[in-house]
């Protein structure tokens, strides 16, 4: 028995066999002539695989290799060669590497094609016969030592196709005889030519692209077979991507040209998905990527801007047309090339500010013209639909509401827009918002008009409306008020005008609950701690009105019941001072109004039983702020005998309570007197402008002129004299005299400043008061460190400004609070 | 490699045939395991067309036993710790050779299971000897 140590030392099988070389190649040989002209079916591959393996076995098998090499290089130059030339005969070369401009496109794909079937056929053939091949020589790639030397008998026989082929060189003809090009050149210009054409609108043989781009692939740059030296990724991909390149470049430029955004974008949606397509169909998938970015750069970001910026059809255009479609596919296509989607965050952002500050122009332009319209000719002033005039302020009022509806119409549409065509993208919903915020907040009113438009929804508006239609205005208030930079202006006025619709009631106290109560869920607990003392207020005060009530029936008072005492007992802090009478601009608000002898009867006793469960509480009546029913007597006047005046007339009178203290003044005068309106400011010490309003809502709306006035005109002035009118006759029973003050309205200029110069008192302790907190707490901080804890403890009410913090810290210096600590002029050290 | 089968008959078995005109029956299947095989009856000679596949320089004792690990390698492919294949002393070195012939003592391919699956039939005839 033979002991085996190694394969090599074994004999061939058959001992008898003298095998040498040459029969074995001659077979191999033949079998590769049978193989390259197809007549393979009669061969046995078990014949030929045993030649092969012989060969190897005694240690031939690089020369065998060698031979197939050579035989196959022959082969080429004998077989293939000729043929190529005939394909390249009729100038096709020429053709397609110098694009002759006579030629026409579909004569220019015709030989294009032909051209790349032949090549394609001649690939076709030469890589079957090489798998073949490398068959049969099984056993020689397998174990011959050459196999870890030399690329694969497969790589190397498909190898010479490229360099046989491929880089055979044509003489170029007598166009191209200056620079010589080969096989390649002219395959891949076909290539791209076609591609061109394709793209320009012709029917091209796809399925012969994807076949050569498929030999390409299957070919190396060399005989190493690295992965990234395909020839495919060497020689076409890049050629292919410089021409895409240059190709789109022109497209884009041409239609920059055009101008037409709309146009662009579809037609650039359309290129996307046409190379997507061709990846998928005549090259390679892997180049998709690389020729997507290729067109994303050319098409979409090489002239966005200026795409953007297109009069006409731009950007602006497409918001303000709510051109929906070509917002959302420019929207895609951003996305595509920019994730920051800077350039269009930044112009949507600006056009959100151009339509904001327009609609604060609009308004300018309207408040103008209908003032206008109401001092000339105040019959005449309606606005929209109303019939009845309305005065100066009613149209400024109308004017915040204005404005109100157009941002929020403004803020419907965007909001649409992000929905629609920007898939809610949170980069663009935040400066979306931001922008909002911006411009909502540099109009320096924007405080005062929201809560009017609040005050006018709640007021009017809800009257008779569905649960719907208030959820709808409840909502709006509350995104309005999300813009709201300075919270504590706008605390300030919804405090004003919640507190004129509670004391008059004239909204429903539900929704006004509940609009505080998502204003707390928005806000936080200490924005509406003032309002929901207010509701409070109104509720007790309710009660009490009742059990005063109950406790006089039990009394059995009958002179008092005559009055019907209805009293809102108000915490001072909770209500706003205007309200409660303390108005800085009604500087004679301190004095006591003089209630006639009835009323401070009941005052009296209602104080009285107040005090029995609640001492050391003082009540301070508040008459600006009351109303009351009078029932009233017009006798009958002498001298006339039929008509309304005939009789006797009684009516019920609903007037505010300095209505019922002047009214009941008239009470003590003899027929015909008069009193002059300083004579009744002497008896009722009611300020002047408070007066003024009274006296006015009496004597002038014919509806309830109960007074009348010398001289008559429109206007009261402090040198009028008022008598008791005996003539009024009315159709109703129950007469409103119209409350001036009940009716919320724009502040004019001196309130308003006046009310900054409030508001701005109360930041100064609130900011004061945020220093301390912070300064406790951190003992000791530098001042930048100081100024920036305080703006971020500060941002949920207002943004204060640094001015502000700056002479707060001063003060607090000053009054000892804080210290400067030695050697660092810029840091502070709290002093408990 | 692609091989060219357009025109092998998908037969499922397929015949060896010995020098001395013994023919063995096996699984089409279970012949994958040798690249020779698998190429021979991929490519587009006659045993492809056939499915017959003559070894003129192979006796049938010994592609007797090769038939025989076909089907050994077929059954335990999958499993672990197969028991050895018994293979007579004497056949022991041509065996060895047609392993080699038949390309049967490759390496397991690196994508099958670590674990061992059973020694290739050249590793198992070198032991027998």
């Amino acid at each position: 028995m033979v002991t085996v140590n190694n394969r090599a030392s074994l004999q061939p099988m058959v001992n008898k066999a003298t095998t040498e070389f040459e029969p074995c190649w001659n077979t191999l040989r033949g079998a590769l002539i049978d193989i390259h002209n197809k007549v393979v079916s009669a061969l046995s591959f078990e014949h030929l695989y045993r030649a092969s393996y012989k060969i190897t076995l005694r240690k031939n098998g690089r020369l065998l290799y060698d031979k197939v090499i050579e035989f196959e290089t022959q082969w080429f130059r004998e077989h293939v060669l000729p043929r190529i030339d005939d394909l390249v005969a009729n100038n096709l070369a020429g053709l397609s590497l110098l694009q002759i401009a006579t030629s026409s496109s579909h004569e220019r794909r015709e030989t294009g094609e032909k051209f790349l079937r032949g090549i394609r056929e001649r690939w076709q053939d030469h890589n079957t016969a090489m798998n073949m091949a490398a068959d049969i020589l099984l056993y020689m790639e397998r174990t011959g030592p050459e196999a870890a030397v030399h690329p694969s008998i497969y790589a190397a026989t498909i190898g010479l196709f490229r360099d046989q082929v491929l880089k055979y060189t044509l003489d170029g003809g007598q166009d191209a005889s200056d620079h010589p090009f080969n096989i390649f050149d002219a395959l891949i210009s076909v290539m791209l030519d076609l591609i061109n054409m394709e793209r320009d609108g012709d029917v091209i043989d796809r399925n012969l692209l994807r076949q050569t781009t498929g030999m390409l692939e299957q070919l190396y740059d060399n005989d190493d077979e690295l992965e990234n030296e395909k020839l495919y990724l060497t020689g076409f991909e890049p050629r292919f991507l410089q021409a895409s390149c240059l190709f789109y470049r022109g497209e884009c430029e041409k239609l920059i040209r055009e101008a037409d955004a709309s146009v662009w974008l579809r037609h650039t949606r359309r290129r996307l998905e046409e190379e997507r397509v061709r990846c998928m169909t005549a090259l390679p998938f892997m180049t998709t990527d690389k020729i997507l970015e290729v067109v994303k750069t050319e098409l979409i970001s090489a002239k966005l801007d200026e795409f953007m910026a297109l009069e006409g059809t731009g950007l602006k255009s497409m918001i303000d047309n709510d051109r929906l479609e070509d917002l959302t596919i420019l929207y895609s296509l951003i996305s595509m090339v920019d994730k920051s989607k800077s350039l269009l965050k930044t112009l949507l952002q600006n056009r959100v500010m151009e339509l904001g500050l327009e609609i604060e122009q609009t308004l300018k332009n309207t408040d103008f013209s209908t003032a206008a319209v109401a001092t000339d000719e105040p019959t005449e002033g309606a606005e929209k639909s109303k019939a009845q005039p309305l005065n100066a302020a009613a149209q400024q009022t109308a004017a915040a509401i204005k404005w109100v509806d157009d941002v929020l119409h403004l803020k419907d549409r965007f909001d649409n827009l992000l929905a629609v065509c920007f898939n809610q993208d949170l980069v663009l919903q935040s400066a979306v918002t931001k922008s909002f915020a911006d411009f909502i907040n540099m109009f320096n009113r924007c405080s005062e008009f929201v809560s009017l438009f609040i005050d006018d929804s709640l007021k009017r508006g809800l009257k008779g409306k569905s649960d719907q239609d208030v959820e709808l205005v409840l909502q709006k208030a509350i995104v309005l008020l999300r813009y709201l930079a300075d919270r504590d202006l706008f605390e300030r006025y919804y405090q004003k005008h919640l507190a004129r619709r509670l004391l008059h009631a004239k909204s429903d106290i539900h929704i006004e609950k509940e609009l505080v109560r998502r204003m707390k869920t928005e806000m936080g607990n200490h924005f509406t701690s003032k309002f929901e003392g207010m509701f409070k207020d109104m509720e007790v005060s309710k009660d009490q009105s009742e059990n005063y009530r109950e406790h006089i029936r039990s009394l059995g008072d009958v002179d008092v019941k005559k009055i019907d005492l209805s009293i809102h007992v108000l915490t001072t802090n909770y209500w706003p001072p205007e309200v409660m009478g303390r108005g800085a601009l009604q500087e004679e608000g301190t004095r006591e109004c003089i209630f006639p002898p009835p009323i401070k009867r009941l005052q009296e006793s209602f104080f009285t039983y107040y005090l029995k469960n609640r001492s050391g509480r003082v009540l301070t009546w508040v008459a600006s702020a009351g109303s009351a029913d009078i029932k009233c007597v017009f006798p009958k006047v002498a001298g006339k005998e039929t008509g309304p005046l005939s009789k006797d007339r009684r009516y019920e009178l609903n007037v505010s309570t300095y209505g019922m203290v002047v009214l009941l003044l008239f009470n003590d005068l003899g027929e015909g007197e008069s009193l002059s309106f300083d004579e009744i400011q002497a008896k009722t010490n009611i300020p002047t402008g408070d007066l003024i309003k009274t006296l006015a809502s009496l004597s002038i709306p014919p509806k309830c002129r109960v007074l009348t006035k010398e001289p008559l005109n429109k206007a009261v002035r402090p040198t009028d004299t008022f008598s008791f009118n005996s003539q009024f006759v009315s159709k109703s029973i129950k007469i409103k005299a119209p409350v001036l003050s009940s009716t919320s309205k724009v502040e004019g200029d001196d309130e308003r400043k006046e009310t900054e110069r409030k508001n701005y008192q109360t930041r100064a302790h609130v900011v004061d008061a945020a220093i301390v907190r912070i300064m406790k707490q951190r003992k000791e901080l530098s001042h930048t460190q100081l100024t920036t804890e305080v703006i971020g403890q500060l941002s949920g009410r207002f943004k204060p400004e640094i001015s502000l913090i700056k002479k707060r810290i001063e003060d607090l210096l000053a009054r000892e609070y804080l210290e400067r600590i030695d050697g660092d002029v810029s840091a502070y050290r709290y002093l408990a | 490699m692609n091989g060219i089968n357009g025109h092998t008959p998908e037969g499922k078995y397929i015949t060896l045939i010995s020098n001395d005109g013994f023919e063995y029956v096996v699984l089409r299947e279970a012949t994958e395991i040798s690249p020779v095989l698998r190429t021979m009856l991929r490519s587009p000679f006659s045993e492809a067309r056939t499915g017959r596949c003559h070894f003129p320089e192979i006796r049938a004792a010994v592609l007797e036993k090769v038939a025989e690990y076909f089907h050994y390698w077929f059954q335990n492919k999958d499993k672990d710790d197969v028991p050895d294949m018994i293979i007579p002393v004497e056949i022991c070195l041509e065996l060895l050779m047609a392993a080699d012939f038949l390309g049967l003592d490759a390496k397991p391919e690196p994508t099958d299971r670590e674990v061992n699956r059973g020694d290739n039939l050249a590793m198992i005839a070198a032991r027998m000897e």
